[in-house]
C-alpha cells in the first residue's frame, strides 16, 4: 500500500513537472501574454539548430508534447508511450544542456518559461538526471505491467498452457 | 512491448500537434497585432529612421557579447553607473535612442529607457517592440 502511494506521488510529480514546464512555455502568466517568442529565444541561445524556422516550429510544438506526455502518464492506454516520450525528451534536454556547458555558453535554461538567471548547469543536470531515472523507472514498470496483463491464458495457438 | 510504447508515443505526438498548430497560429499572430505600449516603437518605424539610430542593448553583458544588433552599445541596470557614463559621453542628441532586450516579456528595455528619460532627461528614447528578435539584422 505504502509502495503504491509512493509510486503515485512520484508519477504525479513527474507528470506535474512536464505539464508545468509545457504550460509556462505556452503562456507567460506573469505578463499575460504568449510565451512562445521567449521560448524561441531560449532555443536559439543553445545554438544547436541551424534553421530559424525549425526553431520556431519546435518552440510551438515542444511545449504541447510536454503537456500531453505529462497528462498521458495518467491515461492507462498511453502511459507507456508517455513514459517513453518523457524519457526521450529528458535525454535530449540533458544532451542540449551538456553541450551548452561544454561550449561555455552562459544562457537561460528556458526549462520553465522565461527566467533571467543564467543556467546553473550542474544543478540542472542533476535535476534532469533524477527526472530521467524516474521516467525510466515508469517506462520499465509500465512495460512489465502491460506484459503481465497481455500474457495469454492460452498458448500461442490457442492451446491451454499450464503455468 | 517496444512497438506498443512507440505506437503510444506516436499517438501522443499526433495529439499534441493539433493544439500546437492552433496555439502557434494564435500566439504568433496575436503578438503581431498587439498595440504598442507606451514608449514602444515598431521595427518598421525604426527602419525608416535609417542609420542615425543609436541602439542600446539592455541585456546582460554575457548576452551582449554573444550577439547584438550592429552598432548597439551595452547599457544595462546591472552595470548602470559605469555604462551610463560612457553612454552619455558618446550620446548625440540628434540621434533617436532605441533600447531593446530579449523580446517577448522582457522588461529590461523599458526600465533602461525610463532611467534615460528620468535621470538624463533624454526625450528621444524608444523601446523596440518585440526586442532583438524583431530586428533580423544582427
Amino acid at each position: 500500500m505504502a509502495g503504491k502511494v509512493i509510486f503515485l506521488a512520484l508519477r504525479t510529480a513527474l507528470a506535474w513537472t512536464f505539464i508545468h514546464a509545457g504550460v509556462l512555455k505556452i503562456w507567460d502568466f506573469g505578463h499575460g501574454q504568449p510565451a512562445t517568442p521567449d521560448f524561441v529565444i531560449a532555443i536559439q541561445q543553445y545554438k544547436l539548430l541551424p534553421w530559424p524556422d525549425l526553431t520556431v516550429l519546435l518552440a510551438v510544438y515542444l511545449p504541447w508534447v510536454e503537456v500531453f506526455a505529462g497528462v498521458g502518464l495518467f491515461v492507462r492506454r498511453v502511459r507507456l508511450g508517455a513514459a517513453l516520450t518523457i524519457t526521450a525528451l529528458t535525454m535530449i534536454f540533458i544532451g542540449a544542456l551538456a553541450s551548452a556547458w561544454m561550449r561555455g555558453l552562459r544562457i537561460d535554461c528556458g526549462c520553465f518559461g522565461r527566467d533571467e538567471v543564467s543556467t546553473d548547469y550542474p544543478t540542472l543536470l542533476w535535476r534532469d538526471a533524477f527526472i530521467l531515472a524516474a521516467a525510466l523507472f515508469f517506462l520499465v514498470r509500465d512495460a512489465r505491467q502491460g506484459a503481465e496483463k497481455d500474457r495469454p491464458m492460452f498458448g500461442e495457438r490457442g492451446r491451454f498452457t499450464l503455468p | 512491448m517496444i512497438a506498443r510504447a512507440l505506437r503510444q508515443a506516436v499517438v501522443l505526438l499526433a495529439l499534441a500537434l493539433l493544439p500546437a498548430i492552433v496555439s502557434g497560429a494564435l500566439q504568433l499572430g496575436w503578438k503581431d497585432n498587439r498595440p504598442l505600449a507606451e514608449g514602444e516603437v515598431r521595427a518598421e518605424t525604426v527602419r525608416e529612421w535609417g542609420d542615425k539610430v543609436q541602439w542600446v542593448d539592455a541585456r546582460s553583458r554575457d548576452k551582449f557579447e554573444a550577439g547584438h544588433i550592429k552598432g548597439a552599445i551595452l547599457l544595462n541596470e546591472e552595470e548602470w553607473n559605469s555604462l551610463a557614463r560612457a553612454f552619455i559621453n558618446d550620446w548625440d542628441p540628434d540621434r533617436p535612442v532605441v533600447v531593446y532586450c530579449d523580446g517577448g516579456s522582457c522588461e529590461l528595455s523599458h526600465a533602461v529607457a525610463r532611467r534615460l528619460r528620468e535621470e538624463f532627461k533624454i526625450e528621444n528614447v524608444h523601446v523596440l517592440k518585440g526586442g532583438i528578435t524583431a530586428w533580423p539584422e544582427k
